[in-house]
C-alpha cells in the first residue's frame, strides 16, 4: 500500500492543513493559532497512542457528507470554530485504583496493595459506566486472558424511558493494541450516535439505503475510522475488533453488530429475542442446518467473518429492530458472556435469576460479569444493560435533544502547526 | 547526597500451589560523601593489651593504633581505650563528661602520645572493653549520627565468662558497629565472630603482627568512607505471608532473621549499620499462600530505609504459571548465593568438627565445601580450603584431611568462610553498568 509512514509528518502543500485529524473540515487559522484542533461532530478521535499524529484519509461517504453539511450549517454549534479556540485541549486520563479491591488495602505507588500485594487491577482490566440508573456496564478481564480487549461505551438521557446508546466492542487478540483500537471505536461510535442519531425511527424500514440504516452503518465507520486512528496500521497483524451497538429510545430498540457481540431483548413477559446476527462461521453453520450448541462450541465456533480495523471485509453491520411490548432488558455483551447462556430463553433466565436478587442495572451487570468468571472467565467479558419500561409509552419522541454528551477527546494535536509550513517547533 | 539502587534477582513464576518466592535483591549506594556527612560520626580503637601480646605485637599495635588515629578526618570524634582484664580510657583523658573528643592535629599528637605509653599487662577481658566503648558513645549524648569501633585481641577471653561477655555484646546491639581483628593464633574465632556478627563489623585474622598497620589503615578508611551513617533493611510481605528468612549474601554471609524490628504487622526494620560506595546483596524468602494460576502479586517488599526515609525499593513478584518451563527455572543469582550460604556453613561445621576430633565429619564437611567453593567460583575459599585438605577429587568433593595444618590457615579459613563472590557470570539479560 502506501509508502508513506503514518508516524512522520509529510509535507504538504501549504494549503492544506497539516496533520489534520479532523475528517469534517480543515482546521480554522484560529485552531492552528492556538495549536490545538477540536474534533468535529463528535468523533472520539485518538483515545490512546502516539502523539504524532497520522495522516487521516475520511471515508468517502463521510466525508462527502461532512462537506455537505458543512456547506450547508456554517454555524451549526458542533462545528463552530469559533468556540473551539478558546477550548483547552481535552485528555484522556487513566485514573488510578485508589483501594484493593480484594482486601480493601490501600494500593500503593507501586500499584501493589499494602495489605495483600495483590496487584492493584488497571482501569483498563475492569472498568464500569452508568449513565444514568437505568443503564449500566461492566467491563472485565475475565480470568484467562492477560489483557481485556473487551471495549464499552454508553450514554443515556437521564431518566428510563428515554434514550440510550450501548456499545461493546470485543478485540480480536493476536494484535498489539487490539484494546487500544477496541476501546476507540466504542467511544466513537457512541460518539456518534449520540450525537448525530434521529431517534424517530421507522422500525419497519431497515432495509439497505433507509434512513435508519445508513445512520448505524456511518457509526460503524466512524467506529472503524477510530481503529485505523489508533492502531498501528503497519503492524503485520493488524488491530480489529467486533461492533455491538444497542439503541433505545423509549419502546423503540435496535441492534446493529460486527462480529459475534450481541443484542439480546429479554422481556420480563415473554419470550427473550436474539436481535443481532452474528458474522461468524458458527452461524453459517446453524444457517446450513448445525444445532446452535454445537456450532458455537465447535472448532470454529468463535472465527468472526466480520470486523472492524484495516483488513476488514466489508463494514455493513446486521441491523434490526423490536418493539418493546413491556417491561424488560436490552443486553449488549460479548461473548465472554454469552458462551455461557447463548440461547436467549437461558440468557432470559440468568437475567431474570440476578434481577430478581437486585435490579440495579450496574449491580445486575457487575453479577452477570461475576457469575461469567464463576463460570471460568475464558474469556473477557463485556455486559451492558439497559431498563426497557411501558412508563416510555408517556414519552413524547420530539426532535433530538443535546444529551448532555461529554466523551472525554483527547486530540490529537500535540504540536503547534507552523503556519508557514510542516516543520513544528519542538 | 547519596544515590540508592535496587535490583531483584528472582524467578517470579510459581506452580500452581507453589508457595515459597526466593530473591536476591542488590542495594547500592554511591556518591555516599564521607562518615560525618549526615551527622557526627565517632570512632573508638580498641586496643588490647594484655600481657600475652608482648613486646612484638603490642609495638606492632601501637603502629597500628597511630596509623588509624591518622586516617580518622578531622572533626570525627574519636577515643582510645586499653583493655586487659578491665578497661581504661586510653584518650581522651577526661575525668568527667564527654568521653570523646574531636579529632585535631594538637588531639591527633596527644592521642598517639598516650599510645605510645601503652604496655602490654595482664589479662583478657573483652565484654568490659565493649562496655566502655559503650560508655564512652553514650557520653555525647544524641550527638553521634555514627558510631564505629575497631577491636583488636590477641587472646581468647579469659578472664570473664562467657555470659559476661555475652551480656556486654546484647547491650551494644544496635549502639555501635565493631570490626574485629584477631592478631596471632591464640584468639578463638568462634568467639570474636559472636562479636562482629552482632555489631555488624567484619572479622579476620592479622597472621603476623607487620601487617597490623596497613589493616588498621585499610578499616579505618573503610570507615571514613561510610557517608549513609545508619540504615535499615525494610521488608514488607503480605498479610498472610511468612517471611521464612532475610540473609545478607554478599560482601558476607550474615543472617539477619531474627534481628528484625516489628514496623508495623507486615513490615520489619533489619539494621544494616553504615554504608559507603558499595554494593550489598540480600536474600529474601517469603512463603506466601498459593493462588490461582494466572494471578500476579508482591511477596516482598524490600527498600533501604535511612533516617527512616525509604530510599529505595526493590519489588519481589509472585505470578503463578502452569508454564513449566518458566516455573521450572532457579534464578542464577538465587542459586548462587544459596550454594554459598552453604559453602559458609559446611567450613564453619567442618572446621568445628575437625576441632573436636570427629575427622569423618571434618572430610566430608570440608568437602563439601570444597565441591561447593569450585562450583559457584569462590576463588579464595577454594585456596583456603587447600591450605587445609588435599583436593582429590574437587567435582564429587572428595578430600583428606592434611596432617599438618598451620593453626593460622585454619583461623584464616573459618574467618574467611563467610565472604562470599558475585555470581561468575551475570544473567545475560543484565548487562553489566
Amino acid at each position: 500500500m502506501s509508502d508513506q509512514s503514518t508516524s512522520q509528518p509529510v509535507p504538504e502543500p501549504a494549503a492544506a492543513p497539516i496533520e489534520s485529524t479532523t475528517w469534517a473540515q480543515p482546521p480554522a487559522a484560529s485552531d492552528r493559532a492556538a495549536g490545538w484542533v477540536q474534533p468535529t461532530a463528535g468523533t472520539a478521535r485518538r483515545l490512546y497512542g502516539s502523539t504524532e499524529a497520522k495522516q487521516w484519509q475520511p471515508s468517502p461517504v463521510l466525508a462527502a457528507r461532512a462537506e455537505r453539511e458543512a456547506a450547508a450549517a456554517p454555524v451549526a454549534g458542533a462545528q463552530a470554530p469559533g468556540p473551539a479556540a478558546n477550548l483547552a485541549p481535552v485528555r484522556t486520563f487513566t485514573p488510578t485504583v485508589q483501594s484493593c479491591p480484594r482486601c480493601g488495602g490501600s494500593i500503593d505507588f507501586d500499584g501493589y496493595c499494602e495489605t495483600c500485594g495483590a496487584k492493584a487491577p488497571s482501569v483498563r482490566e475492569h472498568f464500569e459506566e452508568s449513565p444514568a440508573n437505568w443503564v449500566a456496564g461492566v467491563c472485565d478481564r475475565g480470568i484467562r486472558h492477560p489483557r481485556n480487549e473487551d471495549a464499552l461505551a454508553l450514554d443515556s438521557t437521564p431518566d428510563i424511558g428515554g434514550r440510550a446508546v450501548l456499545v461493546v466492542c470485543d478485540g480480536v487478540s493476536m494484535s498489539a493494541d487490539s484494546d487500544v483500537a477496541s476501546l476507540a471505536a466504542a467511544r466513537a461510535a457512541v460518539g456518534y450516535l449520540a450525537s448525530r442519531a434521529d431517534w424517530n425511527w421507522d422500525l419497519a424500514a431497515l432495509e439497505p439505503g433507509s434512513v435508519t440504516r445508513r445512520l448505524l452503518t456511518d457509526a460503524a465507520q466512524v467506529a472503524n475510522a477510530a481503529v485505523l486512528d489508533n492502531s498501528d496500521l503497519f503492524e503485520a497483524s493488524p488491530a480489529s475488533c467486533t461492533l455491538a451497538m444497542g439503541l433505545v429510545s423509549g419502546r423503540r430498540l435496535l441492534a446493529a453488530t460486527l462480529g459475534d457481540s450481541r443484542v439480546y431483548w429479554l422481556p420480563d413477559d415473554g419470550a427473550a429475542l436474539l436481535l443481532s446476527t452474528d458474522d461468524s462461521v458458527a452461524q453459517e453453520q446453524i444457517r446450513a442446518g448445525m444445532e446452535r450448541e454445537a456450532a458455537e462450541t465447535g472448532i470454529h465456533g468463535h472465527v468472526i467473518t466480520k470486523w472492524l480495523g484495516r483488513d476488514a471485509p466489508e463494514i455493513d453491520p446486521n441491523v434490526a429492530g423490536a418493539l418493546a411490548e413491556g417491561p424488560g432488558w436490552l443486553l449488549v455483551c460479548s461473548d465472554g458472556l454469552w458462551n455461557y447462556a447463548s440461547d436467549p430463553a437461558l440468557m432470559s433466565r440468568l437475567v431474570s435469576h440476578f434481577s430478581g436478587v437486585d435490579a440495579d442495572p450496574l449491580r445486575l451487570a457487575r453479577a452477570l460479569v461475576g457469575w461469567a468468571n464463576e463460570q471460568g472467565g475464558h474469556d473477557n467479558i463485556t455486559v451492558a444493560l439497559a431498563r426497557v419500561d411501558r412508563s416510555a409509552d408517556a414519552t413524547p419522541l420530539g426532535p433530538p435533544e443535546p444529551l448532555g454528551y461529554e466523551i472525554d477527546i483527547p486530540t490529537a494535536r500535540t504540536r503547534p502547526v507552523a503556519s508557514g509550513g510542516p516543520n513544528p517547533t519542538g | 547526597m547519596a544515590l540508592f539502587s535496587t535490583e531483584v534477582y528472582q524467578n517470579e513464576h510459581l506452580p500452581d500451589g507453589g508457595t515459597d518466592v526466593n530473591a536476591i535483591v542488590r542495594i547500592g549506594v554511591q556518591d555516599a560523601g564521607a562518615a560525618g556527612s549526615d551527622g557526627a560520626a565517632g570512632e573508638i580503637i580498641i586496643i588490647d593489651c594484655s600481657g600475652s601480646m608482648g613486646q612484638r605485637s603490642m609495638m606492632a599495635a601501637r603502629q597500628a593504633a597511630m596509623v588509624a588515629l591518622d586516617n580518622i578526618l578531622d572533626g570525627t570524634y574519636f577515643a582510645v581505650v586499653s583493655g586487659t582484664h578491665e578497661a581504661y580510657l586510653a584518650y581522651p583523658i577526661v575525668q568527667s563528661g564527654p568521653g570523646m573528643v574531636q579529632m585535631t592535629p594538637r588531639t591527633r599528637r596527644e592521642a598517639k602520645d598516650a599510645i605510645s605509653r601503652l604496655v602490654a599487662d595482664g589479662g583478657t577481658a573483652i565484654g568490659r572493653w565493649l562496655a566502655l566503648a559503650l560508655a564512652l558513645f553514650n557520653s555525647m549524648g544524641g550527638r553521634l549520627a555514627q558510631k564505629h569501633a575497631l577491636l583488636l585481641t590477641d587472646g581468647a577471653d579469659e578472664h570473664e565468662t562467657p555470659e559476661q561477655l555475652d551480656a556486654a555484646i546484647r547491650a551494644c546491639i544496635g549502639q555501635f558497629q565493631c570490626d574485629c581483628r584477631g592478631v596471632g593464633t591464640y584468639w578463638v574465632v568462634s568467639e570474636v565472630r559472636k562479636i562482629s556478627r552482632a555489631l555488624m563489623g567484619t572479622l579476620d585474622i592479622i597472621p603476623e603482627p607487620s601487617m597490623m598497620a596497613a589493616e588498621f589503615a585499610r578499616i579505618m578508611q573503610t570507615a571514613m568512607n561510610r557517608g549513609v551513617s545508619s540504615a535499615n533493611l525494610r521488608v514488607w510481605v503480605p498479610q498472610g505471608a511468612q517471611l521464612l528468612f532475610v540473609r545478607q549474601v554478599s560482601p558476607t554471609v550474615e543472617d539477619l532473621t531474627n534481628q528484625g524490628q516489628p514496623v508495623n504487622p507486615l513490615t520489619a526494620d533489619f539494621p544494616t549499620g553504615a554504608w559507603g560506595d558499595e554494593e550489598r546483596d540480600y536474600h529474601v524468602s517469603v512463603r506466601l499462600p498459593a493462588k490461582a494460576v494466572g494471578q500476579e502479586q508482591l511477596a516482598a517488599r524490600v527498600q533501604l530505609v535511612v533516617a527512616d526515609q525509604p530510599r529505595t525499593q526493590g519489588m519481589v513478584k509472585a505470578v503463578w504459571s502452569n508454564d513449566d518451563n518458566l516455573t521450572a527455572q532457579i534464578n542464577n543469582e538465587v542459586a548462587h548465593y544459596t550454594g554459598q550460604t552453604e559453602l559458609a556453613a559446611a567450613i564453619q561445621e567442618g572446621l568445628a568438627a575437625k576441632q573436636s576430633g570427629d575427622l569423618s565429619t571434618a572430610t566430608s564437611k570440608l568437602g563439601r565445601a570444597v565441591q561447593l567453593a569450585t562450583e559457584t567460583g569462590n576463588r579464595e575459599a577454594t585456596a583456603k580450603l587447600r591450605k587445609v585438605v588435599d583436593v582429590v577429587d574437587p567435582g564429587s568433593g572428595t578430600v583428606r584431611l592434611k596432617r599438618n595444618v598451620s593453626k593460622a590457615d585454619e583461623m584464616a579459613l573459618d574467618t574467611a568462610s563467610t565472604k562470599t563472590t558475585r555470581t561468575r557470570q551475570p544473567g545475560a539479560e543484565q548487562p553489566e553498568e
